[in-house]
């Protein structure tokens, strides 16, 4: 049996941006791992292809072993094809067995079993096409299975998906260098701290009230705080951080000041204080000192979202903090509304109040608007610059990637800047 | 109808809140008339807001003078089919 993972629909990709412009959904993080880890392990699938937006396909090809958008992984065996927004958890469709599409309401295709003596019934050219002929030939039932639908459900996730992942992953102990003195709270066997981690002194790590894993090469310098549930990724160095419940970190981060139920992706950084809560932090993020978003309205009220710059999205959650896209920069000082939106590429400067709620990506936020600033190129050179430090390479794979996401996300930013220059205007 | 020139003056003058008699061809818009970096792209947003032109940022940015402000913006009408 081949398992074949397909990145959804593009209109319900976008409910995953900006995080989703640069990756397939399964790449987004809950818990201790990517949402494709846990389906893997799932399923129990040792043979995985995929299927992503061709825009991105160069460039995901470098960062996975799978197969990417290679039609001749839809022939020749068994195939469970799974839609990325598939809940790994609840996941009880045999690997095997006899043809069946499992498909949503609306249509949206979440699984296909198909047995490869069917698949000559089929049209096997790309993945479009052959889900399409699936349906339309094999026998179709209405699937309840459980789907991530926004990136905020991530976010309210992670701290049970962390419990969740802790006991899966079975292990507790210190393998690393806890230096003295040093405090952990509750069981011990709610700890671990794996090979070549220091742990400075003066730190409390409290899983008291949900277990902390720190992985290999992590450094945790003194006073800071860290309380579980959470997941330090390899090679995180944390500054004397208050690190709140419910945090998934890394690989590579420098994370200080207070964080609480966020998810951050690799090579980003918030060395200084500020807070961060209920965010989602892409790769190779920056934020400035004093850098802090809000997650709770002052009226206690649901939080919505702009994933489009126009249309509100609520998310039946009176927690959401910021989503923000790969390669961001904010500036220090600057403050992030509930539930705010930062596009990826953009780079922020603060004005003393809280930003708008949606900044597209690729935007240079200057002066309370948003302009084109120094332009793509410069930012491009920034992301270079970041990556080489970090001894990873900016890639023409990468750029073209990045390309196509500036003129996917024109429209909306277009009309900022547009907005931004009648402003400038009149001042 | 103005001529690039005193446009140029003009939008300078506002963007940076000068007196537009105080503005020479061969002021660097830096070191003598005291443009910061993000007034700079204020300039040039202003500069393709007035003459209905898209500006290469890096070329844009790479001019220093008011003169090479007029030729650059001259020569990015005529590409531009821009009636100037």
């Amino acid at each position: 049996m081949r398992m074949i993972l397909y990145d959804g629909p593009s209109e319900k990709r976008a409910n995953f941006h900006p995080l989703s412009l640069s990756r397939p959904i399964w790449e987004l993080r809950c818990g201790m791992s990517t949402l494709i880890e846990k389906l893997i392990a799932k399923i129990g699938a040792t043979d995985v292809a995929c299927f992503v937006e061709a825009y991105m396909a160069d460039s995901y090809r470098a960062k996975t072993q799978m197969k990417v958008n290679d039609p001749a992984t839809l022939a020749g065996d068994d195939l469970l094809i799974v839609n990325g927004r598939v809940k790994a958890v609840g996941f009880d469709v045999a690997a095997t067995g006899p043809s069946e599409v499992g498909v949503t309401d609306d249509g949206e295709v979440l699984y296909a079993r198909i047995a490869a003596a069917d698949l000559a019934k089929l049209t096997t050219g790309g993945i479009e096409e052959l889900l399409d002929s699936a349906k339309a030939a094999l026998p179709t039932v209405t699937s309840e299975l459980a789907t991530w639908n926004y990136t905020w459900d991530l976010v309210l996730a992670n701290p049970a998906q962390l419990t969740e992942d802790f006991k899966a992953a079975g292990r507790s102990g210190i393998e690393g260098n806890v230096e003295q003195p040093n405090a952990i709270r509750g069981s011990d066997k709610d700890v671990f701290i794996g090979s070549g981690a220091v742990i400075h002194p003066m730190v409390v790590i409290d899983a008291e009230n949900g277990p902390v894993y720190l992985d290999e090469d992590v450094e945790v310098h003194p006073f800071t705080r860290i309380e579980g549930p959470c997941y330090v990724g390899k090679k995180s160095i944390l500054l004397g951080a208050k690190c709140r419940e419910g945090n998934s970190i890394g690989p590579v981060c420098r994370i200080g000041g207070e964080v609480e139920e966020s998810i951050i992706h690799g090579h980003s950084n918030k060395y200084h204080d500020g807070f961060l809560g209920h965010a989602y932090v892409g790769e190779w993020v920056n934020l400035g000192a004093l850098t802090t978003n809000s997650d709770l309205k002052n009226d206690y009220s649901d939080v919505s979202v702009m994933l489009d710059g126009r249309r509100p999205i609520g998310t039946g959650s009176t927690k959401v903090g910021s989503l923000i896209g790969d390669h961001t920069k904010t500036a220090i000082g600057t403050l992030l509304n509930t539930g705010s939106y930062v596009g990826a590429m953009a780079l922020i400067m603060p004005t003393g109040k809280p930003l708008p709620k949606f900044i597209s990506s690729f935007a240079w936020f200057l002066e309370g608007v948003v302009t084109k600033g120094f332009g793509r190129k410069k930012l491009y050179e920034t992301a270079a610059i970041a990556m080489s430090r970090r001894k990873c390479e900016w890639t023409e794979a990468e750029k073209n990637m990045w390309e196509k996401i500036f003129e996917m996300t024109a429209p909306g930013r277009d009309e900022a800047i547009r907005r931004g220059r009648r402003r400038m205007s009149r001042s | 109808m103005p001529t690039v020139e005193q446009r140029v003056k003009e939008v300078t003058a506002r963007v940076l809140k000068l007196n537009p008699e105080d503005i020479k061809i061969e002021h660097d818009f830096m070191s003598d008339l005291g443009a910061e970096s993000v007034q700079s792209i204020e300039l040039m947003a202003m500069f393709e807001e007035e003459f209905g032109i898209e500006m290469d940022e890096d070329a844009a940015l790479s001019v220093e003078t008011i003169g090479g402000a007029i030729k650059f913006i001259t020569m990015v009408c005529k590409e531009q089919g821009v009636d100037v």
